[in-house]
């Protein structure tokens, strides 16, 4: 259900509650707490050895538990004669071992290759308290190793955290690569880049469906900025709202039913709700201005967007059901592409000031507005990750425009994107 | 009546192509699983890097007209300046001479904010330079409007000048 793309083997680990719920590690916010972890390398049991897979999946396993921010790695070159061992089960661990480089977790594993099949065991123990906290089997061939490594991390950031991490999603974004704006799609990592269209014109701002899977965007290729939807497995796409003028800027409601975009069929950019055949069924704004880009609320019953109703554009929340629309960000002379947060109280947004562009988040009361960008460059197109903990962005810090990522509190950035084409307008997928 | 029989051939030819299309579309599609491992099994570095080798420019859909001369807007406006109106008084004057030629006007940002918004902001800039034309007496129906957004610089880099330049409408010739 969770992947289907490799089987997963739910391994039967028999964990008593009581000492679950007293080993449990209280966290807030990324960054705030760091928990100090052993990070020993895969070891193969019983089969051919490969450096290659084990150290793939400890780095891939590494880099997305450090961007969490959660942890302190202990020092590889520290560990003693147990990283060596085997251990699957915490009778197996030594744990004063670990106790003694003062590590509090330990994750250990072995990898197992019979022909194209790659069998990869994972553990995640208590140091503490000697006791295995989670594990799981992946069954899958030698290619999936990242994404083992990635339901992996989700998997320990799930166990001492109570939520689940977004490390198995995919990343949606726009690049020239090609030589023309296409659609891509990549690992959280920014690895395994595939190009999704070849309309050899132009296209712009990808959303996913609620579901994953699918992809909403517009493209050129008609001669007309037009929606298009697209299914990522089938490759099978459909126009979806081709009105004279602008069709974009499309946003699937939470529930999938509606998709909220920017039309300007009759002379002036309003926000619209069409239905999935593409039918207009609602108009939400309506003022002189330019009103674009909108953004939903996780329970669908609001949408925030952008506006130069009253000069300058500013971010405003309007109600879905009766359009009523108030304004949400008071400073800035520029603000724009809102994007709501999954856990809902806040709203990250692009202001431009002294002549470059930063990302800021602000709650949707108007109150508790941060700054997380400080340039070098333009910071643009901030975009959650499904579990709210990061943000991904554009920024042409490094020269040409790159995908990056940052904790939500703005530490932690890393370029995903290589420089050698324009990438932007990133969209972190719902869990694959 | 030998033109209809050769018509209603090409039409049942027709016909059978689309649907032996249409059958080739809908064979039964391949589990999630096994399209998600083909795709894992691309090669996902060098597919780009390949294709990057050939840059190609972005062809103009549209002719550039000789004597229409694009206008330029100030950052975050569609309002017409002086000079803006002046140009397009001799657009006007030259579409007056030429009737028959249509004009599509495409409408420009530069690359700095959201693309969703610049698209709008593009499509305001066409629109204003329209109204201003017909309200200097050419018809509507000449004229249609396309915005860009920032997807189509005129000159790529940084910098006011650069932006300045990129900030506008152009107007070219229907085909």
């Amino acid at each position: 259900m969770l992947m289907r793309w490799f089987m997963i083997c739910f391994f039967c680990l028999v964990l008593p509650w009581s000492a679950l719920a007293a080993t449990e590690i209280e966290i807030s916010s990324p960054g705030e707490q760091s928990i100090p972890l052993a990070l020993t390398r895969l070891l193969p049991n019983k089969g051919p050895e490969s450096a290659q897979i084990s150290g793939e999946f400890n780095e891939v396993l590494d880099a997305d538990l450090d961007l969490s921010g959660l942890f302190r790695f202990v020092d590889p070159e520290a560990f003693l004669d147990d990283a060596q061992r085997i251990g699957l089960y915490s009778i197996q661990v030594d744990f004063p071992q670990w106790r003694l480089l003062g590590s509090e977790t330990l994750i250990k594993g072995t990898y197992k290759i019979e022909g194209d099949k790659l069998t990869i065991e994972a553990r995640l123990f208590d140091v503490v308290n000697r006791k295995l906290l989670t594990g799981r089997r992946y069954v899958g061939e030698a290619k999936d190793v990242r994404r083992m490594a990635h339901a992996f991390a989700d998997l320990v950031l799930k166990e001492l955290t109570g939520e689940e991490g977004p490390f198995s999603a995919r990343i949606a974004y726009i690049s020239d690569l090609s030589g023309d704006k296409e659609l891509w799609l990549m690992d959280v990592d920014g690895k395994r880049p595939i190009r999704l269209t070849n309309h050899r014109s132009i296209v712009l701002n990808p959303d996913f469906s609620p579901r994953g899977k699918e992809i909403l965007f517009t493209s050129y290729r008609a001669n007309n900025p037009d929606l298009y939807r697209k299914e990522i497995y089938t490759g099978k796409e459909a126009k979806l709202s081709y009105k004279q003028g602008l069709n974009v800027a499309g946003r699937m409601s939470p529930n999938g039913r509606e998709i909220a975009l920017t039309l300007s069929k009759d002379g002036n950019p309003e926000i619209y709700l069409i239905g999935t055949t593409g039918r207009i069924r609602k108009r939400i704004t309506d003022s002189w201005g330019i009103d674009s880009d909108p953004s939903w609320s996780p329970d669908g019953s609001q949408i925030a967007f952008v506006s130069n109703r009253q000069g300058n554009p500013h971010i405003f929340i309007a109600d879905t059901f009766s359009g009523q629309a108030a304004r949400l960000t008071t400073q800035g002379k520029y603000n724009a592409t809102p994007a709501w947060g999954p856990k809902g109280e806040r709203i990250a947004f692009t202001r431009q000031s002294g002549g470059q562009f930063d990302i800021y988040t602000i709650n949707i009361d108007g109150t508790d507005e941060r700054r997380l960008t400080f340039g070098p460059g333009n910071s643009e197109h901030p975009r959650w990750s499904p579990d709210g903990r990061f943000i991904v962005y554009s920024s042409d810090k490094g020269g040409n425009r790159a995908i990056y990522v940052m904790r939500n509190d703005g530490t932690g950035a890393r370029r995903l994107t290589k420089l050698d084409s324009d990438c932007r307008h990133p969209a972190w997928s719902p869990r694959w | 009546m030998k033109a209809m029989q050769t018509l209603k051939l090409v039409l049942i030819a027709l016909f059978l192509c689309s649907s032996l299309i249409g059958c080739a579309k809908s064979t039964p599609q391949m589990d999630q699983e096994d399209v998600g491992k083909s795709d894992m099994s691309q090669p996902s570095e060098v597919k780009g890097a390949d294709e990057g080798s050939m840059k190609a420019e972005v062809v103009p859909t549209h002719d550039d007209i000789a004597g229409m001369e694009r206008i330029n807007f100030d950052f975050d406006q569609f309002t017409l300046s002086a000079e803006a109106r002046s140009i397009l008084g001799n657009n006007a004057k030259y579409l007056q001479a030429n009737s028959g030629t249509n004009v599509v006007i495409e409408g420009h940002c530069d690359e700095r904010g959201s693309d969703e918004y610049n698209l709008a902001l593009g499509e305001s800039r066409a629109l204003a330079a329209k109204n201003y034309l017909v309200s200097l007496g050419i018809s509507a129906k000449r004229l249609s409007v396309i915005s860009y957004g920032e997807e189509k610089p005129l000159s790529k880099g940084t910098g006011e000048s650069v932006w300045a330049q990129n900030r506008r409408a152009e107007f070219k010739a229907i085909k």
